[in-house]
């Protein structure tokens, strides 16, 4: 492994050369605004469901004599039918929500990274094999695909990750593959090649590391889809299990009982909303901010 | 152009094939079956059933048989409504779904598209970014939040619409603004991205250097060329708009296909479940086709290959 090599550094951009794309991009995060706030929202928000339910009351204590009672300064969320704290409840559902989102990103990133990666390389008939696959794959109804996953392995909340992912890998698959073909002919990978490295290290070592780019912007946005999708799953009863919970059960459990406990589906609905919200300006700013197309205005 | 819309079609064919294949072996390896119920059935009876429905038969026999009918045009017997066929179900229940879906798209595009333009136009102002915050709304707030939160607010707490149901035109307005806000947002946020680009194009300079008003810009020269990325989201927008949504076809009660998509899986509906499958795919296909179509007739610049 001690070769030398023409490795690409993506993860720490050289700021007294000031030039490359990435400090580039990154002084334009920093000027805006919204994506910065998103970001660090997002940090603030994840340190909350992570450490929170340690501090916090119990999520899964009863106290049937309380029943649901709305929100008070000894319950900050109010409590549900079976007088568990809300705000405990949520903390902890947003624990699963999240990891949920990053663990199937994580899933449907390296599915779709290395399939677009390698369609794109080798090109021809194996691509055009390749890409129909994703062509049908995208023409199946989606949640159907995720039910007959879900159904047919049981209730298992690591299949759950494995599932979503296994279906929000095509788009990141495509853009790969797009961002590979265009840059396959540039010189470096020639070098590579007359080095004498083999594909597999090509793919991995050269190609992937310089379409981090587009890949990383569209990481931002395949959280909060998944996210969405978790919740789906949870509204439809094929999610998260009791006595377990997350974001998406929470908002189900609500949304049945809103008619007299409206704090029941506002609460978890506007976190959820704020996660997805953070999420989405930090990945339209990450776009702006590595579009090199953009001017610099 | 013939020739274009004509291969597209035949290179179809083998795509809906591996389609209705997959799934069909897919939802045939799912545990469980049509007549698995809470009252289990009698040995007997069920043998009867299966007999009845031709599911004692090996499965490349009923994949032969379910092949052959549905090229003669016929989905199949439905297991969980027995006296049904999928054919019958669909045509009840599929128009319900389109109309709901139409009337949604209608007020996603009044929404969509004057907010993605005004954010376009004024871009990096308030204007913009109140335009965009109300897009990114609609992307974030799920249907299953925006719904229920609409029925508390309009219907439980104003009582100005029923919280569900679906006989007058009072109960569309409810379902088609949850379903539409959602495009709404999508499509503003597209517009605003093409029109973005197509505004710094030396051609929309021309325009204003030779004297055309800000609106004529906008309209004659712009609009065209900046709708492109919503053209092209619309295709598999319809495809899934029209064919119903399960949470607000749940939310609110309505009688459209979009329940069946999920609820066929839950009941080994097997027929059912394909005829969904093989109704959207065939949805989703022809919209991405006649977007291409559209797509060439809008940007000159583009040619039938």
């Amino acid at each position: 492994m001690d070769e030398p090599e023409a490795k690409i550094r993506v993860t720490t951009p050289d700021t007294e050369q000031g030039h490359s794309l990435w400090s580039d991009a990154w002084h334009r995060l920093r000027r805006n605004h919204l994506a910065l706030g998103g970001g660090i929202l997002i940090l603030l928000l994840s340190l909350l469901c992570a450490f929170g339910p340690i501090f916090s009351q119990s999520y899964e204590e009863q106290n049937l004599d309380l029943g649901a009672v709305p929100p008070s300064l000894q319950h900050w969320m109010g409590t549900d039918v079976l007088g568990r704290d809300l705000f405990a409840r949520t903390l902890y559902g947003g624990r699963i929500s999240i990891m949920v989102g990053l663990v199937a990103t994580f899933v449907a990133l390296t599915i779709g990274v290395t399939y677009g990666a390698i369609a794109g390389f080798i090109g021809g008939k194996t691509d055009a094999a390749m890409m129909r696959l994703v062509d049908i794959l995208y023409a199946l109804p989606f949640a159907i695909f995720v039910i007959l996953l879900m159904v047919f392995f049981g209730q298992n909340i690591f299949l759950l990750f494995f599932a979503i992912g296994a279906v929000e890998w095509l788009t990141m698959a495509r853009i790969v593959r797009g961002q590979v073909m265009a840059i396959k002919k540039m010189e470096f990978v020639e070098a590579a090649r007359a080095l004498g490295l083999g594909r597999r290290r090509i793919i991995f070592r050269h190609l992937i590391p310089n379409v981090l780019g587009p890949v990383i912007v569209y990481t931002t946005l395949t959280i909060p889809a998944v996210m969405l999708l978790e919740a789906f799953l949870s509204f439809l009863g094929l999610g998260v299990q009791a006595p377990m919970s997350s974001w998406g059960v929470l908002i189900k459990d609500g949304s049945e009982k809103m008619e007299e406990f409206w704090w029941l589906l506002v609460f978890p609905g506007a976190l959820f909303s704020l996660t997805l919200f953070s999420l989405n300006f930090l990945g339209d700013g990450l776009r702006d901010a590595l579009d090199v197309r953009a001017s610099k205005d | 152009m013939i020739r274009f819309v004509a291969v597209r079609l035949l290179q179809t064919i083998p795509v809906i094939w591996v389609i209705v294949t997959a799934t069909f072996f897919m939802v045939r390896f799912v545990p469980g079956g049509p007549f698995t119920a809470e009252r289990a059935v009698s040995p007997e009876i069920l043998r009867n059933l299966q007999a009845h429905y031709g599911l004692d038969r090996p499965l490349w026999r009923q994949y032969l048989t379910y092949c052959d009918s549905i090229l003669h045009g016929n989905l199949g017997p439905s297991f969980k409504y027995p006296t049904r066929t999928v054919n019958e179900i669909i045509a009840e229940k599929l128009p319900e779904s389109i109309q709901l879906g139409l009337i949604s798209l209608g007020v996603a595009l009044v929404i969509g598209l004057p907010l993605g333009v005004l954010a376009a136009v004024k871009r990096n102002t308030w204007v913009d970014y109140l335009c965009s915050s109300f897009a990114l709304v609609g992307v974030c707030v799920p249907t299953f939040v925006m719904g229920p939160l609409l029925i508390l607010v309009l219907a439980i707490h104003f009582g100005w619409f029923n919280a569900s149901g679906w006989y007058g035109p009072m109960d569309r307005v409810l379902p088609s603004l949850t379903l539409g806000l959602v495009y709404a947002a999508y499509i503003a946020r597209l517009t605003r991205g093409g029109m973005l680009e197509v505004l710094s194009q030396d051609y929309i300079r021309t325009a204003r250097a030779k004297g055309a008003s800000e609106g004529r810009v906008i309209l004659k020269h712009s609009l065209r060329g900046g709708l492109t990325p919503v053209v092209s989201f619309l295709g598999p927008a319809i495809a899934g708009i029209v064919t119903g949504s399960f949470v607000i076809e749940t939310i609110f009660q309505i009688p459209g296909i979009g329940r069946e998509f999920v609820n066929s899986a839950f009941n080994r509906d097997y027929t059912l479940v394909l005829g969904t499958v093989l109704l959207y795919a065939v949805f989703l296909i022809s919209m991405n086709l006649l977007v291409d179509v559209v797509q060439v007739w809008m940007n000159p610049k583009l040619k039938f290959e």
